[in-house]
């Protein structure tokens, strides 16, 4: 199993890496301007990071371009999933109200990526943006008390966008949302 | 999961063929750099010097006990006094990051002086992965520029080794530990010190009023923890803050400084919980603090922030 995490310049993107080695993937942190023929993997990890989706979405990189060509699962995690809801054509912005650190999520809808996971659970945030229209193509299935979007997944593509931070040890059930990515990435593995 | 003795194994071939030469390294005698020191000697033996620089701004008797540890440990170990020059170049700097680069540039300077004696190529470096991840660059914001990376000067000759630049302080303790290392389970101290739990311009003055009030802190939780009332955290000290307050004692007005306790709970310091102390022991350290420096102390607060929002040091 072979995931990469694609670098969006995040103080946890880092720790994606290891959790993804702690989980016996093969990993390693790739620019985001790398070309997607260059990348021979099961999976990606589109990073959270300082840039803010209103007027910095360019500094994301290729992260379009791998939406467009990719036939493995992708998850986005923080501005790499306000990044997927804004380039299906819904609307990302500043958020009416930030979250950093502690917050509790709900889940709305049972979905394969919070498998196991029990609502409500204790999650680590960290941002001044949030997914403000969910596109067509995608569903929402968890929210907080002041985002409406902390999870969603691409109705037919196994993409999915997190707006917390499963990669940090104080958000519960960080381990098994990344086992359940890795599953779906198992379940496309050619 | 995280295999110790892998990455021992791993890391001493690789030092071998990095290190064709003789190496010093930066000692402050914490857990990365003793665990990069224990580590560096196995790969090249006796071509590797130590320094330990006593800034002026270190923690009551941690030179000495440091330079006891390691010289112990069978490192070469050399000790710069260079609380003059520090104070010097800290004259006037009040922004955290003006203060995080003078201590930098002044760390590599003596390095650098070191260096030429034994005729040394490279400089040893406890780097961890949270290090080089907060210092910035490109894409990645700088949160605070780490002495150890993002301070350095461009024009160092000296070529860098940092063997644990991927690790978190949990792995580094994991490593620690496998390695018969002492101080394994210590808690960080950040490498400028002192220095920057003086919130404003810092003074050696300053120092001797927070050195006493984090000997205080981390007396007074490890005997807490000790006696089964809380949890050991993860990192605990004092800050000195600028503010001044009105107080009164022995029925006179004082009008002296704030002290802010800090203690929080994290695993790899990426992100953090504040400890939640109970309030008979938060009460110990305030009336200690206040009762051993009432012309300089007045008034105690604890700190509240989990980080994000905040982080750990306040600087």
């Amino acid at each position: 199993m072979k995931i990469f995490v694609v670098d969006n310049g995040g103080q946890w993107t880092h720790r994606e890496w290891r959790v993804l080695k702690y989980l016996d993937v093969e990993t390693e942190i790739i620019p985001n301007t790398t070309p997607f023929e260059d990348l021979d993997v099961d999976g990606l990890i589109l990073s959270g990071g300082a840039p803010r989706i209103g007027e910095e979405a360019l500094m994301l990189g290729n992260s379009g371009d791998y939406l467009d060509k990719a036939e493995f699962p992708i998850m986005g995690i923080c501005v790499g999933a306000q990044f997927m809801a804004l380039y299906y054509g819904g609307t990302a912005g500043p958020a009416t109200v930030p979250e950093f650190g502690k917050t509790s999520v709900i889940i709305e809808e049972e979905n394969e990526l919070f498998e196991g996971v029990i609502s409500p659970f204790q999650v680590w945030e960290s941002h001044n943006d949030e997914v403000k229209i969910m596109p067509d193509t995608f569903k929402n299935f968890a929210h907080s008390k002041d985002c409406a979007h902390q999870a969603f997944a691409h109705k037919e593509k196994p993409f999915y966008g997190v707006q917390f931070h499963p990669e940090v040890e104080h958000t519960e059930y960080g381990e098994d949302i990344f086992k359940n990515f890795i599953k779906i990435c198992a379940k496309y593995k050619k | 999961m995280f295999d110790p003795e892998k990455f021992v194994n791993e890391s001493i071939e690789k030092l071998k063929t990095d290190i064709d030469g003789t190496a010093i390294i930066a000692c402050s005698g914490g857990v990365d750099s003793t665990v990069a020191a224990v580590l560096v000697a196995r790969a090249i033996g006796d071509r590797l010097y130590g320094v330990h620089v006593d800034t002026g701004y270190m923690r009551k008797n941690e030179s000495k006990e440091v330079a006891e540890l390691l010289r112990d440990m069978g490192v070469n170990l050399q000790v710069a006094e260079a609380a003059e020059e520090f104070s010097k170049e800290l004259e006037g700097a009040v922004e955290p990051e003006a203060k995080r680069k003078a201590i930098g540039h002044t760390f590599i300077r003596i390095f650098d002086r070191y260096a030429k004696d034994i005729d040394a190529k490279y400089l040893v470096q406890g780097t961890i992965a949270p290090d080089w991840i907060e210092s910035g660059g490109d894409l990645r914001d700088v949160i605070k520029s780490h002495h150890n990376v993002g301070a350095l000067p461009k024009d160092m000759n000296l070529k860098l080794v940092e063997p644990l630049r991927d690790l978190y302080k949990d792995e580094v303790r994991k490593v620690g530990r496998y390695l018969g290392i002492s101080i394994s389970e210590k808690q960080p101290f950040p490498g400028p010190g002192l220095a920057i739990r003086i919130i404003g311009e810092p003074t050696l003055e300053k120092a001797e009023i927070v050195r006493e009030a984090c000997f205080i802190v981390e007396e007074e939780l490890e005997l807490a923890a000790k006696e089964g009332k809380m949890e050991l955290p993860w990192q605990y000290f004092a800050v000195l803050t600028p503010i001044q307050t009105v107080g009164v004692q022995g029925d006179v007005r004082a009008y002296g400084y704030t002290v802010c306790v800090r203690a929080v709970q994290s695993i790899d310091g990426m992100t953090a919980a504040y400890s939640k102390i109970p309030h008979e022991v938060l009460e110990k350290i305030s009336i200690r603090i206040t009762n051993t420096m009432p012309d300089k102390i007045n008034r105690v607060v604890y700190d509240i922030t989990n980080k994000p929002p905040g982080t750990i040091e306040w600087e």
